[in-house]
Parts: C-alpha cells; sequence; structure tokens
C-alpha cells in the first residue's frame, strides 16, 4: 500500500517486514529516526525483536556481531562520527562473514560540526568489507533495505544501505510499503551457514597464520565478486513479487549520450529531471546512477560508458589530497582499456550544500565546452573566503 | 509542480502541518514531497517547511527557492522574516492574524487571505492558551485558499495521523476554511 | 518464491571456524612462567609485636564475620580487648594504605571485635593442642606473665600463675589508668585465659626460697615480675612530703584510694608513666607541668597519649631537669636545670648537657618522680652472661641441666616496654619451652627463625602450630606490589572521643564504641595486602579459562594444562597474593 513516508520510517519499516531479530544503535542525528521508529515497534510488539541499548557505535556493532555469531538477522543504523566509532568492528563483521545488515545516512564529518548530507562517512569505509548500496529515493530505501538481507545472508558479507542525510532521511513522499506476506516470500526466515550453538560448540574467528589468512581475504573477495552476480538474479526474484527494480547501476539514456554525467545517492532523482530538461533542449546528455558502490560494477560501468565522449562524474564526497572518491574508481575502472572517455570530476553540496538543478546543467555544460579535462577536480559553487581568518569576505 | 512554504515556530506542528497536507494532497490524488528546513530544532525558533505537490512522480530533491504560496503560522515573525523571499508573483500568502494587516505595502503583488488561527485553536482548546496549535486550522485555511485539497482529505489526514484530540482539530481545520478572509489584491 | 529453499548457497566462505573442542590444544605447554597463589606477609602484621594476621582480621570483618574476625586475633593475642584500648598500634605505621591516602584504623577495629565479642558474651573456639605431661610455672601475672600462660595453656601444658598482690593484671591493673582501660574489659579477657585451665594464685610472693621449690614441682619457670619499682630522683629533696611516686600514684587511684590535690603538680619523666600521671592528676583539678630533661619529640611515651595530654591542659616543660627540691611554707621549691642538646643520636634522639647558669625555681604542691622503673628485685633481672644463656628478642632463656629451666621475660628485658611487647615476650616463651621440651635447646633459635612474621622478631602461634598461616611466604608485600587501580579512596574512620572538658571531669573511657556498619566500612578499606580475598580477579581476567573456581578453601586453583603463564591473573591481583615464577623448563614429565 503506498503512504507517505518519510526516508527514515522507510528503512525503518523495511526492517520490520525483513523480521529482524536483533536490534542495536546509539543515537546520532539525522540517523535518529530509523531506531527511534523500530524501537516503538520492539517495545509495542509490532516487532519481535531484542533491542539492545548500548552505550556507543562501537558496542553496538560489538553487541550485533555477537549476536549474529549465534545465527539471528540483525540490523543497526548510524552516521557520520558513529560509524567512525564504529571502523574496527565493521573490519571484524566482514572478517568473520556476518551478514549483519546497517542503514548508515550519510552525514558530513565534524569538524566544524555539521549534521548535514556527504558521502565522505560511508566511503571513507570502503575497504573495510561492506557491501554498499547508494540510495535515491524512500522507496528504493525501502525496498534495498529488505534487498540486503538476501544479500547479505547469501555471501556471507555485512551490508550497508545509504541515505543521504534529510534529503532523504527527512523527506515525505508517498512510497509503496508492501505486506508482510509478500515480504515473507521474499525474504524467508535467516538460515545461517554457520552459528555459534551450545549443543555443537564451535570456535570462531581464532588465528589465522599466514598460511591460511590471504587465502580468507581471497575468499571475501570471491564472495564479493558472487554478490555482484547474485544481485541481479535477486532483483529478478524481487521485481517478480513486487514489480519494482532498482538496478546495481542505472542507465538513463546513455547509449547515445556525448555527455554522460555519473552520480549516487539523491543528486541522481534531480540529476534526472535535469537530463530530461536538458534532453528537451536537444541536449546529448546521459546519465549513470551508481548504486553498488561495493563491489564496484566495473564491467558494467565499462560497458555502459563505452559510446559516450566524456564522463562528468559528479562526488558529493572528497578524498583529501586525491579527488572525489567515486570519480577515482570510475577512472580506475577504466584506466586499463585501450580506448575509454576522459572523466571529468566534479565536486559539490559537501556539508549539506544544495545541489540544485543549475549547477547539475552547469556542470553538464562545463564538460561539455571543455577541450580536456583537468587533473584537479572542479570545486562547484564555492564562496570566496578569507583564508586568514575563515569567514566569508 | 506546485511548491508552498510554511513558516513558523519550533513547537507549533508547522512541520507536522506539511505532512498532514502531504497526505491530504496524496489521498487527493497528488505525487508530494515535504521536509523541513533541515536544522537544528529548538523551540520558538523560526522553522520553515515545504510542500511540493505534482500529478507526476517530482525528481527534484534540492531546497524550495521559489515557493508558489506562502503560509505563515505566528504573524510575529513579519517582523523579522521576508516571508515573500522567493514567492511567485500572483502567489497566495495565508497569514495567521485576527485582521488585515494595516500596511499592506509588503505584500504588494501577491494575493493576500487571513485567518484567526490562534482563536480558533484557543476555542478547540488545541494546546495551551500561551502555545496554542494552530497548524490544522491553518490547513482547514490553506484548502479554502487553494480550493485543494478537499476537506475530506484533509479531515482523513488528520484522523489517520493526529493521535491527540483529533476531533477538535478536525472542527478547527472546518472552522478555518469557513472563516478565512481574501484580500483583493490592490491593482 | 521457491527458489530460495531449492537453491543451495554455493556462496563462497571460508572462515576461521573450528568444532573441534579446544581442550585438545594444551597451551599450558606453551608456558615460560608459571603464576601460583602465593600469600605473602603484610607489613602491618609483620609489623605488630604480636604478628597478629592484620588482613585477615580485616577481611573477616569486612565479610560481617565478627566472631572469626576477633578469634583471628586470638589465635596470636590474648589481649584485642587491652590492645585495642592501649596498645601504640605500631601497625598502622607500615600499613601500605598510608601511601595511597591514609592507613586503616586497626586499633580501632581491633577494639570493635573484642567490644563485639563481649556484648555477645561469645565464647571463643581456639585451636588446644593434646594435653602434655609438662607443667610451668608462671611468677608474676602482668601481661607477659598472661600471655606466657594463655599459650602454654593453648599448646597443652599445665601453667600456674603466682601473683604477689591481691588481684591479676599487673601493670594493666595498677598502671594503664581507668580511662584508657576499664577494668572489667581487663578481667574478661584475664578469664578468658582462666578458662582454658590457667590457674592464677594471687597474693603470693615470691621468694628466691620459693623459686627453687617450684622447681621440684614445676619443668619451667617464667618469671614476668616486671618492673614495679620506680627509680629516684637522686637529688636533694627526693623525700620530702608532697613527692611522690607516680606509680604509686596510679596505683591508689585504682585502688580506689583517690589522693586529693591542689594548686600545682609537677611530673617529672617522659614515659608513658609520666603521661599518666600526668593525666589522672589533670583529672583531679590541678595545674600539671611534665618537666622533661631532653626534648618533646625524644619522650619514649607515645605519641597520640603526650597529643591527648596537652589537649587536657597539661603544660610540657622540655630540656629541664631538677636538681634540688627545697621545702617552702608547705610546698615545694623545685629548681631547675636548662638542659642543651649538644647532638642527635643515631635515632635521632637528643644527646644533652646542662646549659650554665640557667637555672630557675618553681613553686608546686606535688611532684611526682616518673623517671622510670626497674626490678623490685635485683634477681628479677636476667643474668648479664653465663653458661647457656639464650638471650631472645623478647625473652632470656636460662636452661638447667638438671632442674626446670627459666626464662626471663615482660619488661625485665624489653627495650619498648609495652602491653604488646610483653605479649611478644609470653608467646616467645611459650614458643621456647615447647622446643626445649619437644626438640632440646639447640632448636630454640632455628624453630623462632622458622615462625617469623615476615622478616621478625614477631612470630607467629599459628605458624607454630602448623596452621594455614605457616603456607605464607615470610616476604612483605610493598605498596608497590599491589595494584592499586582496583583500590578507591576512602577517608580513614575517626575514632569518636569524649570532648575535652568531658575527659578532664571523670576517669570516664575517652575513646567510644563504633558501630558495626562504620566498622566494617573501616575493613573495607584494607587492601588485604598478601591474601586472596576471593575477589575473583584472576579468574576474571585469565584469557585461557585455566583459573577454575573449585571446592578447596582458597576456591579456586589454576589448571596448568591450559594456562600458558601470560601473567594477567598475578597482575590483576590487586593484593599480590599470586606470584609469577620462572617454569622449570627441564625434564618437565
Amino acid at each position: 500500500m503506498q503512504q507517505v513516508l518519510e526516508g527514515s520510517h522507510a528503512v525503518a519499516e523495511a526492517v520490520r517486514l525483513a523480521r529482524a531479530q536483533v536490534i542495536s544503535a546509539y543515537p546520532i542525528t539525522p540517523q535518529t529516526h530509523i531506531v527511534e521508529r523500530l524501537s516503538e515497534y520492539c517495545a509495542d510488539g509490532t516487532l519481535d525483536a531484542r533491542y539492545l541499548r548500548v552505550e556507543s557505535e562501537h558496542s553496538a556493532l560489538a553487541a550485533l556481531i555477537g549476536a549474529a555469531s549465534s545465527g539471528v538477522r540483525t540490523f543497526t543504523a548510524t552516521s557520520s562520527q558513529g560509524l567512525a566509532l564504529m571502523h574496527e568492528l565493521l573490519h571484524w563483521a566482514s572478517g568473520a562473514r556476518l551478514p549483519i545488515v546497517m542503514a548508515e545516512v550519510n552525514r558530513a564529518m565534524a569538524p566544524g560540526w555539521n549534521i548535514w548530507a556527504d558521502q565522505t562517512d560511508s566511503l571513507a569505509q570502503r575497504d573495510t568489507g561492506w557491501i554498499q548500496l547508494y540510495c535515491e529515493d524512500g522507496q528504493e530505501v525501502l525496498d534495498t533495505t529488505i534487498q540486503a538481507y538476501r544479500l547479505a545472508e547469501w555471501v556471507n558479507l555485512p551490508v550497508m544501505v545509504i541515505l543521504d542525510a534529510f534529503f532523504l532521511s527527512h523527506t515525505y513522499e508517498p512510497v509503496d510499503v508492501p505486506d508482510q506476506e509478500a515480504a515473507d516470500r521474499f525474504l524467508p526466515p535467516y538460515q545461517p551457514r554457520f552459528m555459534l550453538d551450545l549443543e555443537n560448540p564451535c570456535a570462531f574467528s581464532q588465528l589465522a597464520p599466514p598460511n591460511i589468512y590471504m587465502e580468507m581475504r581471497y575468499n571475501i573477495q570471491t564472495a564479493m565478486d558472487e554478490s555482484l552476480a547474485y544481485f541481479d538474479q535477486m532483483e529478478t526474484e524481487f521485481e517478480g513479487i513486487f514489480g519494482r527494480r532498482h538496478g546495481a547501476v542505472e542507465a538513463i539514456q546513455c547509449e547515445d549520450a556525448e555527455v554522460i554525467l555519473i552520480t549516487s545517492g539523491t543528486v541522481t532523482s534531480t540529476s534526472r529531471q535535469v537530463v530530461a530538461d536538458l534532453r528537451h533542449k536537444g541536449e546529448k546528455v546521459g546519465l549513470l546512477k551508481i548504486k553498488l558502490f561495493r563491489p564496484f560494477p566495473v564491467s558494467r560501468i565499462r560497458e555502459l560508458t563505452g559510446t559516450a565522449s566524456k564522463l562528468a562524474v559528479i562526488d558529493r564526497n572528497f578524498s583529501f589530497g586525491a579527488s572525489g572518491i567515486f570519480a577515482q574508481e570510475i577512472r580506475a575502472a577504466l584506466c586499463n582499456l585501450p580506448a575509454h572517455p576522459p572523466v571529468y570530476g566534479y565536486i559539490v553540496g559537501l556539508g549539506g550544500r544544495d545541489v540544485t538543478t543549475e549547477v547539475i546543467e552547469n556542470i553538464y555544460y562545463l564538460t561539455k565546452n571543455s577541450t580536456a579535462p583537468q587533473q584537479e577536480s572542479v570545486w562547484m559553487g564555492l564562496h570566496e573566503v578569507n583564508h586568514a581568518i575563515g569567514h566569508p569576505r | 509542480m506546485m511548491e508552498i512554504r510554511f513558516h513558523g515556530r519550533g513547537g507549533q506542528g508547522t512541520v507536522v502541518a506539511t505532512i498532514l497536507l502531504a497526505k491530504a494532497f496524496f489521498q487527493d490524488g497528488y505525487y508530494v514531497q515535504s521536509f523541513p528546513l533541515f536544522g537544528v530544532e529548538r523551540r520558538g525558533a523560526p522553522v520553515e517547511a515545504y510542500l511540493r505537490l505534482d500529478r507526476k512522480e517530482i525528481l527534484i530533491r534540492t531546497n524550495v527557492y521559489t515557493p508558489d504560496h506562502v503560509v505563515v503560522l505566528d504573524d510575529t515573525l513579519l517582523e523579522g522574516v521576508d516571508v515573500t523571499f522567493g514567492l511567485k508573483p500572483g502567489g497566495w500568502i495565508l497569514l495567521n492574524k485576527p485582521s488585515p494587516p494595516a500596511d499592506l505595502e509588503p505584500f504588494a503583488g501577491f494575493k493576500l487571505a487571513f485567518v484567526d488561527a490562534t482563536q480558533i485553536a484557543l476555542k478547540n482548546l488545541l494546546g495551551t492558551r500561551t502555545h496554542p496549535i494552530v497548524n490544522t486550522a491553518m490547513m482547514g485555511g490553506l484548502a479554502r485558499v487553494l480550493g485543494m485539497p478537499a476537506m475530506t482529505a484533509i479531515a482523513g489526514a488528520i484522523r489517520n495521523e493526529v493521535p491527540s484530540k483529533p476531533k477538535a482539530n478536525i472542527k478547527a481545520a472546518e472552522m478555518a476554511y469557513k472563516r478565512v478572509r481574501v484580500l483583493e489584491p490592490d491593482e | 518464491m521457491a527458489t530460495q529453499k531449492t537453491q543451495t548457497n554455493t556462496a563462497p566462505l571460508l572462515i576461521p571456524c573450528s568444532y573441534l573442542t579446544t581442550e585438545s590444544n594444551k597451551t599450558g605447554s606453551w608456558r615460560f612462567l608459571r603464576p601460583q597463589y602465593e600469600e605473602k606477609t603484610a607489613p602491618c602484621s609483620a609489623a605488630c609485636p604480636a604478628g597478629v594476621d592484620i588482613p585477615r582480621v580485616e577481611m573477616l570483618t569486612a565479610q560481617g564475620l565478627f566472631k572469626e574476625a576477633w578469634e583471628t586475633i586470638l589465635a596470636e593475642n590474648p589481649f584485642p580487648g587491652i590492645c585495642g584500648r592501649v596498645c601504640y598500634h605500631p601497625c598502622e605505621q607500615y600499613c601500605n594504605r598510608k601511601e595511597f591516602d591514609e592507613p586503616v584504623a586497626i586499633h580501632t577495629l581491633e577494639r570493635f571485635l573484642a567490644d563485639t565479642a563481649s556484648r555477645y558474651e561469645l565464647k571463643p573456639t581456639l585451636e588446644k593442642l593434646p594435653a602434655k605431661r609438662q607443667k610451668l610455672a608462671i611468677i608474676g601475672s602482668g601481661p607477659s606473665g598472661l600471655a606466657a600462660a594463655y599459650f602454654l595453656a593453648r599448646l597443652g601444658y599445665q601453667a600456674d600463675i603466682f601473683e604477689a598482690l591481691t588481684e591479676p593484671g599487673g601493670v594493666l591493673r595498677w598502671g594503664i589508668p581507668v580511662y584508657r582501660l576499664p577494668v572489667d574489659i581487663l578481667e574478661k579477657e584475664i578469664v578468658q585465659i582462666q578458662e582454658l585451665g590457667v590457674r592464677i594464685r594471687c597474693g603470693k610472693f615470691v621468694s628466691q626460697q620459693f623459686i627453687e621449690e617450684l622447681k621440684d614441682t614445676y619443668d619451667g619457670i617464667f618469671l614476668g615480675c616486671g618492673h614495679a619499682q620506680s627509680l629516684p630522683l637522686k637529688i636533694p629533696g627526693d623525700d620530702l612530703h608532697g613527692v611522690e611516686d607516680g606509680l604509686q600514684f596510679l596505683g591508689k587511684i585504682r585502688r580506689g584510694q583517690v589522693p586529693q590535690l591542689h594548686g600545682t603538680a609537677a611530673v617529672i619523666g617522659g614515659g608513658n608513666t609520666a603521661i599518666d600521671t600526668a593525666r589522672s592528676a589533670a583529672r583531679l583539678g590541678v595545674k600539671v607541668l611534665l618537666i622533661y630533661r631532653r626534648r618533646r619529640q625524644d619522650m619514649p611515651a607515645f605519641d597520640e597519649e603526650v597529643e591527648m595530654a596537652q589537649e587536657e591542659g597539661v603544660e610540657i616543660w622540655e630540656l629541664q631537669t631538677p636538681v634540688k627540691i627545697e621545702p617552702k611554707d608547705g610546698d615545694l621549691l623545685v629548681t631547675l636545670q636548662r638542659m642543651r642538646t649538644i647532638e642527635e643520636d643515631s635515632q635521632g634522639r637528643a644527646r644533652i648537657q646542662p646549659e650554665s647558669n640557667k637555672r630557675q625555681e618553681i613553686r608546686v604542691q606535688h611532684l611526682f618522680k616518673a623517671i622510670g622503673a626497674s626490678a623490685a628485685e635485683r634477681w628479677y633481672d636476667p643474668p648479664k652472661k653465663g653458661r647457656g644463656v639464650l638471650r631472645l628478642s623478647n625473652c632470656v632463656l636460662v636452661p638447667q641441666s638438671q632442674s626446670a629451666a627459666l626464662v626471663y621475660g615482660g619488661d625485665l628485658v624489653a627495650n619498648i616496654k609495652s602491653v604488646v611487647h610483653a605479649v611478644a615476650s609470653g608467646k616467645q616463651a611459650a614458643v621456647a619451652f615447647d622446643t626445649l621440651f619437644k626438640d632440646g635447646v639447640a632448636s630454640i633459635e632455628s624453630t623462632l627463625q622458622a615462625e617469623f612474621v615476615g622478616e621478625g622478631p614477631a612470630i607467629s602461634m599459628e605458624i607454630h602450630m602448623g596452621g594455614p598461616r605457616s603456607q605464607r611466604n615470610h616476604r612483605t608485600v610493598h605498596y608497590e606490589d599491589l595494584n592499586s587501580d582496583y583500590f578507591r579512596f576512602s577517608p580513614r574512620i575517626t575514632e569518636p572521643r569524649l570532648l575535652r572538658e568531658e575527659r578532664l571531669q571523670s576517669f570516664g573511657e575517652i575513646n567510644l564504641k563504633i558501630g558495626a556498619s562504620l566498622a566494617i566500612r573501616e575493613a573495607e578499606r584494607c587492601f588485604n595486602c598478601g591474601i586472596c580475598n576471593q575477589c575473583d580477579n584472576c579468574r576474571l581476567f585469565c584469557p585461557d579459562i585455566a583459573v577454575m573456581r573449585d571446592d578447596n578453601p582458597k576456591g579456586r586453583h589454576i589448571n596448568y594444562d591450559y594456562c600458558k603463564g601470560c601473567g594477567l591473573c598475578v597482575v590483576e591481583c590487586p593484593r599480590n597474593a599470586m606470584t609469577l615464577g620462572e617454569e622449570r623448563l627441564c625434564n618437565k614429565s
């Protein structure tokens, strides 16, 4: 049934439909609405789950690692500094091959304090072995959260479902909330491939000396590869039940595009409008949405961008001393091809600055009118500031 | 696509009003999007919230800069906030005010309407004497001014979403619907 | 969809996981260092002349096991009620807690336990060895004689005490004022000794002749006649009317013959008798001058007593010595010679000499001599040398080849004359007799050595009797050996006392009782240095789950099949009750 739902609540509904059994989180804006709603569900019996109160995000994930090791479905949510505090255990969760699902609301890292949208927090965790899925609207958030459990439990890797602060987490819009019966059909009860069992005791995560550690790491990578393939199969099944499909990547009018804009998160949604408007004006522009960031869908991206003459990667994040992180990944994906379109990198919307249709249009025209990309990222719409004291002039 | 901006103060139910209206419009067959001005919430601080509606799916996810209409839940804001900022010419300004403003100059080029939502809220015992909750009355007033959504949709949204005193809230919306007064622009 | 059920999950999954029991991995074979439970000696107990097992007393008190705590004191000292009041508690000076905040109020807790036992009329369960054929005579019923009889009785010997005066107790009864030691406390603890089978015969003055007679019926004689004879001033006017002996003055008060005093009284001396005399005189309404030839800090009297005397109005005149006393209109005119310090000896005590031409006269109504005491009879003193004379730390043993051995104890041999030293003397004498009878004179010194608490010279009766304490390492626990992370700051209890004004109005006991909750709180401050109080840290911190709980009295043991010698348990033991030692690497089998 379609309802007008807040993005955060779309996550909470999905966790309810997934019948998560153990939930643990520590409050941080703008993630709070997700677990607030879930704690109400746990309290009033709507959801039959244990809600564990903890003293930090580190403890929240530690608690879920314990819970997931005992073979139950788990959920947590966090943002920004909270995710950073989890860092050590992010590695542990993936190394231990636990299918934990986390909602990560993209929020800028402090200082200065900033609670608004920025992807650097989750992208900084790209090497922790978590599958990362970036969403653009409430419906996708709900669907992806349910799908995340299928994916995680199939490949035994933890999954981060990622949504922009406020532009998605606090925005109300119509979302179709499936009924429980349909959700159960797509997501049957969790059948762990290993678990702590009092009847059959075992030890996990013990010493892995040099003669086996490398194989275990390689195994995680093969599981990542498997998840890439399994994603499509899983989505086909999802589509069969719910009639929706979002795609690990989605190409919009890319076939004949000269310039392809590459986006993730809510910027994609606004860009759809911009591309439609530009097409209306006769511009040959396409849009490539990247939803699955880990594993990075390299061959899909190569296929979909091969015909374009220029790629404009729009990053709401930045790796200091380098460039936008999606731009890096795209360049890395293409660089060993004999020929590929040049990659333009644009930095937008850090710390919640609005990415308007004008900004995106501007990026299109800058790219179109340029002869070759510059080495450095182009920072869009920077105000002139007095660097000595840091105030706008 | 229509964009409406709401001005109020923290604690008056401004954000809730946009959510309820979103649900009412959605019930009326519109595609909707509503969100607050993203920031830190404090009681009494000026707040803004936005509502977008369209017959087709809304794709843009940006702030609202050029609203079609403006709703002001607290007339004391008129002194410190430029409520007409970015407002499209000919757009409605709906004020919570017992009488028309003395100085109409700032509103030139727009359509002005007013309703004494505070009085209506007090009559229906919504909120307290010092902090009446005026949001549902203003929803009724807006429905009259825009000619949409249907009052049945507003009543439905309130019934489904407002846990406390739904009947009094529906009553307030209906009273405001009847009492709102329109000031024809003085061209 | 059915796919999920039918489709077998073949996604890659390689994890470190073992279904084998980890018990097969005997990590104990990795061990180079070996932790073990090894209780050690608390510095307080080594500093106690009676060697009381103080950390255990406080542990039991903290657990609310007051009877057991009281009995633990009684194992080493028959006088918890008396020592809880009059002991100068050297233990507290050595308390490790002193390095952390303030020492534990050990003497306050000792008194609390004795008071509690008395209040509930508890009868102690004391270890007593089977009866032996030897009998011992004890001359003098002061603290050393009583203690000797007590320990001998517990070792299975018949001990008979001969007391010259009408009632037993010696200095405890006649010398220590009641505001410090009420008579009923003394009597209770004497009765407790009698209940062990000790016989006390009062009013029997012992002559040298009688000693010879005793040798026929007894196998050993303990001489603990004390120092009851005050030393003379040896100055003109020493025998004037109004010049009195301090010890006799105290004895009179204890007999109820309270003297009438007026005006000003001078007390000559700096020992505990001088202080007791001064404070008693102050209670009888006179102004008191305490005249001492050295400095205040050189006084042999216990500091706390001197402080309280000053609080009660006693004026201390240091570096003054009387040279002449003359009668003057019924008063006494005392000429005082001013002294000066020329140097300090190795103990920091002043060496003095008269300062020329610095004399002054004072006029007083009373003068009390308290410059020390000696044995009333010359033959009470132990022989300086002689064949086979064994000079021990707290007594002198003179073995006789044909008849009963003689042991001199108590003040007759003591350097520091205190009740607890008298207890130490009586205990040492009892152990010496026991060893003499069992193993001969040659074994006495080595036996005592083996029974030291810490590095000695205090010895433990529990160790002598082969109790659990004999398993303890003699090494003393230092503050650095503790893991103070587990201790929280907590102020020392303030012992409630009568106000100064109240004290001067009567001979009522100054220190007041404390309640059980305060006592428990104070006892909890004790670090229990060197002994296990079952805190369980060793078990909780063991990463190999190699510390196992069990039913043995210690409550746990180390499973060396799995202990890989990381030493965490030893580090996390707050009280150094564990030791990490080198594993013997050769021939492990």
